[in-house]
């Protein structure tokens, strides 16, 4: 009878320290949970086992841990919390690379940017409130049919695909030394937008129709909370877990806006 | 909180790009001549024009007659002060106030992006109290603070270079160690904060855009600051260790003597002596010392 897989990795128990928070505003604390792993298990598959069996490492009940998923296989970015202190998708998470051992240890904490809702369960708000604030949407509404929508080269489409690949899970936004938390929803607006918007911002700057919206969007990001306020740190790019190139989208961006700017000064408006 | 950042916010894009245009120009441009001339201390050896008997002797001279042109502009006061001045002012300031907006975290996150990115704020914070130590003492006259008490004069620039950098008559001193310490670490980290801001100045203005360009742009980049950095430190190796104070201040006097006479070296030598804290006796005894070889070139 066999019980290892990949690389000989076998059933084991690995140690769980979790950030615990009841709720908005609470305070947090630190709890550990000893879980019996079988190969190939993944952060998910871990806390579904501590949610059937919520006792601390010294036998203490409590109550389960809270989290957030959806699709399980890294598209809805639901899951994104901090795993041994970065930022990245815990569905996708295997227990074999990041405990390998008996024993192993590891370290889950809520994103740090947005609040926590409960324990490992954040909201995501101010993410999608920068994709309003820069119209990141086609505009197609009206009264009558707009006909076809324009043609597109393949070539255009490769470069713009990877950019529609994002899924807003904010990893671009926690590893951000220039993206702070912030609570108050009235500071959202002086407060930097991050990479993952403004990297919207130019795929939708970038599409046939989209395009009518980009000086509205390129105002936006000229504004309090825009595009200046990144510090070239690059970490956005690092993190994102669909290798979007999100310093060429900054750049890009940064780009348009230093033509956008030159053309409102030389036409006053 | 709100009403201090006001007008920060909302001019957040002008004060942004005039910041990234001024570290570029004119503070980067100027660095690079700043650099260039002083190590002209060292690449003087080989300037055709002059005439000392050492190599070292012949970078006194090149620097002199630098020190003497840049000296010898008109309005130099004003074109300092719209120049260098403001535009430092302006991009120093508003740097610490950005860089007090960051939260680094190099620690979790230790790419490389993200390592200079922290760099580029330490480098100039460094950055920023060196400009203040460097001007105050050679330029404003804050000579209390250098080693020997010397007052850096542009008639000896070489001497009471050496003086303020090591401490009297150009010998070494222990806070001459410190200073000289200082001056590394300042010129290091500014010659950095430049070449790593030419790069990222590429993103704000959106010149490199796709992946390739900008690692080609950060090769050159790094270039750049390799050479640069090679000009400051041979300017400060040049000053601090390869200068001899005796035969610069020499050098520097038979200078003046040819440019202006006799009378007026009398009268500015009497001048500096007369400072309190000089160090008279080392200019004295430097004066003593016969003179080294054929006469310097002057420019006219
Ligand atoms: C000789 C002195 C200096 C030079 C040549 C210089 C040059 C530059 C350049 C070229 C940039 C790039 C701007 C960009 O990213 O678009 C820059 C950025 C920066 N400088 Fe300086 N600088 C100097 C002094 C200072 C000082 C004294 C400070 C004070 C702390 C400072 C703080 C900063 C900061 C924080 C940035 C990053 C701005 C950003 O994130 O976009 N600099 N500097
Ligand atoms: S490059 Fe800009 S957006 Fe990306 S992590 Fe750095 S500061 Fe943030
Ligand atoms: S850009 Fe990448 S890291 Fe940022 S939200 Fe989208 S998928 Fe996540
Ligand atoms: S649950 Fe959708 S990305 Fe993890």
């Amino acid at each position: 009878m066999s019980n290892t897989a990949r690389g000989g990795v076998r059933a084991r128990n690995v140690i769980f320290r979790i950030k615990r928070c009841e709720g908005p505003g609470k305070p947090s604390r630190w709890e550990a949970f000893k879980v019996p792993v079988e190969p190939n298990a993944n952060v998910i598959s871990c806390l579904n086992w501590i949610a059937a069996n919520p006792v601390t490492i010294d036998g203490r009940q409590t109550t389960p841990v809270v989290w957030d998923s959806n699709c399980l296989e890294e598209v809805c970015g639901a899951c994104t919390m901090v795993i041994n202190g970065r930022v990245r998708q815990s569905c996708s998470c295997l227990i074999d690379e990041y405990a390998p051992n008996e024993g192993d240890t590891i370290t889950l904490e809520p994103m740090s940017k947005f609040p926590v809702v409960r324990d490992l369960w954040v909201d995501r708000q101010r993410l999608f409130w920068g994709l309003r604030k820069v119209k990141a949407w086609v505009p197609i509404d009206g009264t009558y049919s707009l006909g076809e929508g324009p043609r597109e080269t393949p070539d255009h489409q490769h470069d713009r695909y990877v950019m529609s690949t994002c899924m807003s899970c904010g990893c671009c936004l926690d590893a951000c030394p220039q993206y702070h938390k912030e609570e108050d929803e009235g500071k959202w607006d002086r407060s930097f937008v991050g990479a993952a918007v403004v990297n919207q911002a130019r795929l939708f700057n970038e599409h046939g129709t989209g395009r009518v919206l980009k000086p509205e969007r390129l105002d936006a990001l000229m504004g309090p909370g825009g595009l200046d306020a990144c510090g070239k740190a690059e970490n956005c790019v690092k993190v994102c877990p669909k290798n979007i190139p999100l310093v060429e989208s900054i750049a890009a961006v940064n780009r348009a806006i230093t033509i956008h700017g030159f053309k409102r000064i030389f036409s006053g408006k | 909180m709100d009403n201090g950042q006001g007008f920060v916010q909302r001019n957040y894009f002008l004060l942004r790009r005039l910041h990234s245009l001024t570290g570029v120009v004119p503070i980067g441009a100027f660095m690079l001549i700043h650099l260039t001339t002083n190590s002209s201390i060292l690449w003087g050896a080989i300037n055709g024009r002059a005439h000392a008997a050492t190599p070292i002797g012949r970078g006194v001279e090149t620097f002199q007659d630098e020190v003497s042109f840049i000296n010898g502009m008109p309005l130099l006061l004003l074109i300092e002060a719209l120049v260098l001045w403001l535009p430092i002012a302006f991009h120093g300031i508003l740097g610490v106030v950005f860089a007090l907006g960051a939260s680094n975290n190099v620690a979790r996150y230790g790419y490389q992006g993200n390592k200079r990115y922290m760099l580029q704020r330490l480098t100039g914070y460094l950055g920023f109290a060196f400009i203040l130590y460097h001007v105050a003492t050679l330029r404003w006259g804050w000579e209390w603070l250098t080693p020997a008490n010397t007052a850096w004069s542009h008639y000896f620039a070489t001497s009471t270079l050496a003086a303020a950098l090591k401490g009297d008559g150009g010998q070494w001193t222990v806070p001459g160690i410190i200073v000289s310490l200082g001056y590394f670490i300042g010129v290091s980290a500014l010659v950095f904060h430049f070449a790593n801001g030419l790069l990222t100045a590429s993103i704000t203005w959106g010149i490199a855009v796709s992946q390739r360009a900008r690692q080609r742009w950060g090769y050159l980049c790094t270039g750049i600051g390799a050479v640069v950095m090679l000009l400051g430190w041979s300017a400060l190796a040049g000053f601090v260790f390869l200068v001899d104070h005796d035969e610069a201040h020499q050098i520097e006097r038979r200078m003046v003597e040819l440019k202006y006479g006799p009378e007026f070296l009398k009268e500015i030598e009497r001048e500096h002596l007369h400072r309190p804290g000089m160090e008279a006796a080392a200019i004295r005894r430097a004066a003593e010392v016969p003179y080294p070889g054929p006469a310097p070139v002057i420019r006219e």
